[in-house]
């Protein structure tokens, strides 16, 4: 105890020494940034080493404004397939569309587009899922067996609540479908599973108000089709070819224009705005923002375990 | 640890001894402090923070500081209680809202802690850790009392997610009129630094300690025949349990004379057991659970290597113990851990199963080739690096230093937070400062500082505790009992 004490006091004389003739003495010493030896620094000094380790944005990523661009065509694809459903639901609504033709139409366009989904690639997704044509084809009969089989169930199935109710619901199921939809971000909020499911109990909700059980079926046939079927297929033709993916957006985004056009030509111009903003302007924004970015890293950052553990376990 | 913890423990002769200190070191000192240390971390909890304020506030009494704690109630642990030479704790009616911390309305502690700073004449409040809303509290009213503030942090934050944002944001609010702030490491002062916008010439670095007789090597206590890897922490994420869960197995497949030892408990201990199943590990691998820190010490002297698997670490105290018990120490490189020892004395690694491996298995040939220094030379090098008495003569230079400095008035320190923090943050605690004055001006009115009794000091330069009672029957008795000495 005694020896501490002593080592304190000497200790408290080189500090006063140190002080009396700081100059001769810094210059001698270098400040090392270690804490078991005392160095001849008062403890609040400031070395010209300070914060050398901090690095900015190492993680960042550079955008490119096309590629952007070209990756917000996923968002304009999904907003067009919500507006071609209503478009087509208000032709039926209004009677203006024979269901026959659009159960064709789907048909055709289903039997072309699975024609494609094995052309893009090769078929070698196929080999890899592992999964057989028989397979595809028993799904889509019972599928379409048990719609059929249901749709007098699917048309008084809300005729006890009101239209109005009905409208506001699949405008909340529609919007939360665009809302939880997979993107391609790695985000808690993405699910595949609740976004199609809402998109479905819109088109249940929707159908319920056609004027006959058929109309109802193919409305929510062509659900099934336009929101499950048709992004599947999306994916596979925005990984293998990117070029002919802009021309089918474009074209889409077109068609679904064209089709609101025909019912109204003030909400054309407000979708129209809207896609022109997501697809070019939202992109200019995140670049422009992008010069602010400030993230620090250092030495103080939780380590990451970047090794996969589990094979201790397995 | 209380009245009669003091008179068990502490053996007749070292009391005289600390009982004649004080005066004898005030002599050479100008001037002492009335210090009040606020933390919700305090005994009966255990840890980093909690044995810094103990051991710290030990030291200041001795060198004739008057030092007193406020913490919260915990359980039936609530009044005022007194420690080992009269330091004394308040553990206030606050209510526990997360790990130990106290919610915070930034308000209804004020009357308390008032109360406590006027009784006890305070004249510098020491808040520590940033994890603890008490500390934040204490510094919010003792500014607006305009009393000297210092603050010790004891962690490191990072800056990526939204979390952490926003606790740094209350972090910058909470500091920046603070008179000065101390860190444990210089990569804690830099992260301090960062987070907080903070001047650096007002941020000292004064690392922990350990006390050096509490940890002394024993190498008849291990068995030479087998090497044993000693591992203690808590078994979370942030000690990197995972990491270790891939290196026993695969340590022990290499080394058939390789044993572990592990002593903690938390969430991760399942994976280690997990380990040990899936391995057959169970007459190598011994899980110890939660120990005692006074457990500590006799489960280190059983091994030879010790190894922490940190993720992050400000100081890392377990790793000078471990040195300071003659072990080897392998830890992974992160936060200020490459401060703390030498090179000579510690092996770092990478946070990686395959370079903490490399690390051992270096430190096993070492071992094996004889290479390693004797316990006992690295217990003496060790004891000299930290010990509480250091610690405490350099955060007495702080005081003395914040002692000279004005608090800011009023309006400097509304200026200040609206300039310093953001216009939106700023306002709405210039916003909260100002209706904590008035609130203060409130209990003023209501009841007068000079109507509030003084407490009756029990350390400190005239302290109850060290001075003899020559009129009353007590002190007759004292002196009575050490006439025999």
């Amino acid at each position: 105890m005694d020896l501490c004490k002593g080592g304190g006091t000497g200790l408290c004389l080189r500090g006063r020494i140190m002080c009396a003739q700081p100059g001769t003495n810094t210059k001698e010493a270098k400040w090392q940034k270690i804490l078991y030896e005392r160095q001849p620094f008062p403890d609040n000094y400031v070395d010209r080493r300070f914060l050398e380790e901090l690095q900015k944005n190492i993680y960042a990523r550079k955008y490119q404004y096309w590629a952007v661009v070209f990756e917000s065509s996923v968002v304009v694809q999904q907003l067009c397939s919500v507006c071609v459903f209503v478009v087509i639901w208000w032709y039926m609504d209004e009677g203006l569309l024979a269901p026959q033709w659009l159960f064709g139409t789907g048909l055709a366009s289903s039997l072309i587009g699975y024609v494609l989904f094995d052309l893009i690639d090769g078929g070698e997704g196929r080999k890899k899922s592992g999964r057989t044509r028989w397979a595809d084809l028993k799904s889509a009969l019972v599928f379409i067996t048990f719609t059929y089989g249901f749709s007098p169930v699917l048309k008084t199935l809300t005729e006890s609540v009101s239209t109005d109710t009905i409208y506001a619901m699949a405008v909340f199921m529609l919007l939360g479908h665009l809302i939880f939809f997979d993107y391609g971000a790695n985000a808690a909020i993405v699910s595949s599973t609740l976004s199609l499911n809402m998109a479905i109990f819109a088109s249940v909700c929707l159908a319920s108000r056609l004027p006959r059980s058929l109309h109802a079926f193919i409305m929510v046939t062509f659900a099934i089709q336009i929101f499950a079927l048709w992004p599947m297929l999306q994916k596979k033709l925005k990984a293998c070819t990117p070029r002919s993916y802009v021309g089918v957006t474009l074209l889409f985004a077109f068609s679904a224009l064209g089709g609101l056009l025909s019912i109204s030509a003030v909400g054309a111009i407000l979708f129209a705005l809207l896609l022109v903003s997501i697809s070019c302007l939202c992109p200019f924004y995140l670049i422009r923002l992008q010069l602010f970015k400030e993230n620090i890293h250092g030495p103080w950052d939780e380590a990451e375990i970047k090794e996969d553990l589990s094979r201790f376990l397995s | 640890m209380a009245y009669r913890g003091a008179g068990g423990h502490g053996q007749p002769p070292s009391a005289v001894r600390s009982r004649v200190s004080p005066g004898s070191l005030s002599t050479c000192r100008t001037r002492t402090h009335n210090i009040c240390m606020v933390s919700d971390f305090f005994y009966p909890n255990m840890g980093g923070v909690e044995s810094h304020i103990y051991q710290l506030s030990q030291c200041l009494i001795e060198r004739g500081h008057k030092v007193i704690i406020v913490t919260h109630a915990y359980g039936n642990r609530k009044g005022i209680r007194y420690l080992t030479n009269g330091l004394k704790v308040y553990y206030l009616p606050l209510k526990v809202m997360y790990n130990q911390s106290t919610a915070t309305t930034l308000f209804h502690s004020l009357p308390l802690l008032r109360c406590i700073f006027v009784r006890e004449r305070v004249t510098i409040i020491h808040s520590h850790s940033s994890f603890s809303a008490m500390a934040h509290d204490a510094l919010f009213h003792a500014k607006t009392m305009g009393l000297q503030t210092v603050f010790t942090d004891h962690s490191l934050f990072g800056f990526a997610d939204v979390s952490s944002v926003l606790t740094n944001k209350l972090l910058t609010v909470s500091l920046c009129d603070t008179n000065h702030i101390i860190c444990v490491s210089y990569t804690s002062k830099e992260n301090t630094v960062l987070r907080a916008a903070l001047n650096p010439e007002i941020v000292s670095v004064i690392p922990n300690a350990v006390d050096p007789t509490d940890f002394t090597p024993e190498p008849f206590r291990r068995h030479d025949s087998i090497i044993t890897i000693v591992v203690v922490s808590r078994l979370v994420y942030r000690k990197g349990t995972d990491l270790l869960s891939g290196i026993i197995p695969e340590l022990c497949q290499k080394y058939p004379d390789l044993n572990f030892i592990i002593g903690g408990e938390g969430p991760k201990r399942i994976i280690l057991e997990e380990v040990r199943e899936r391995y057959q590990l169970h007459d190598r691998v011994r899980l110890l659970g939660a120990l005692e820190h006074k457990d500590v010490r006799n489960v280190l002297v059983q091994g030879h290597i010790f190894l922490n698997t940190s993720l992050t670490e400000a100081f890392c105290m377990a790793i000078v113990e471990a040195a300071s018990c003659g072990l080897q120490v392998v830890s992974t490189r992160v936060g200020g851990i490459p401060e703390v020892l030498p090179e000579n004395l510690i092996i770092l690694c990478e946070p990686s199963v395959k370079s903490l491996c490399e690390g051992l298995e270096k430190a096993i040939s070492q071992l094996k080739s004889g290479a390693l220094p004797a316990p006992e030379n690295i217990h003496n090098v060790v004891k000299t690096f930290y010990t509480w008495r250091n610690v405490a003569e350099r955060t007495e230079k702080v005081y003395d230093r914040v002692a000279g400095e004005a608090v800011l008035p009023m309006d400097k320190r509304l200026d200040r937070l609206i300039s310093h923090c953001g216009p939106v943050t700023g306002c709405i605690f210039a916003l909260l400062a100002v209706f904590n004055f008035l609130f203060l001006l409130f209990l003023r009115w209501m009841t007068p500082d000079s109507i509030i009794d003084v407490a009756i000091d029990a350390t400190g330069p005239k302290g109850a505790w060290t001075r003899q009672y020559p009129y009353s029957k007590k002190g007759g008795e004292n002196n009575e009992m050490s006439k025999p000495r």
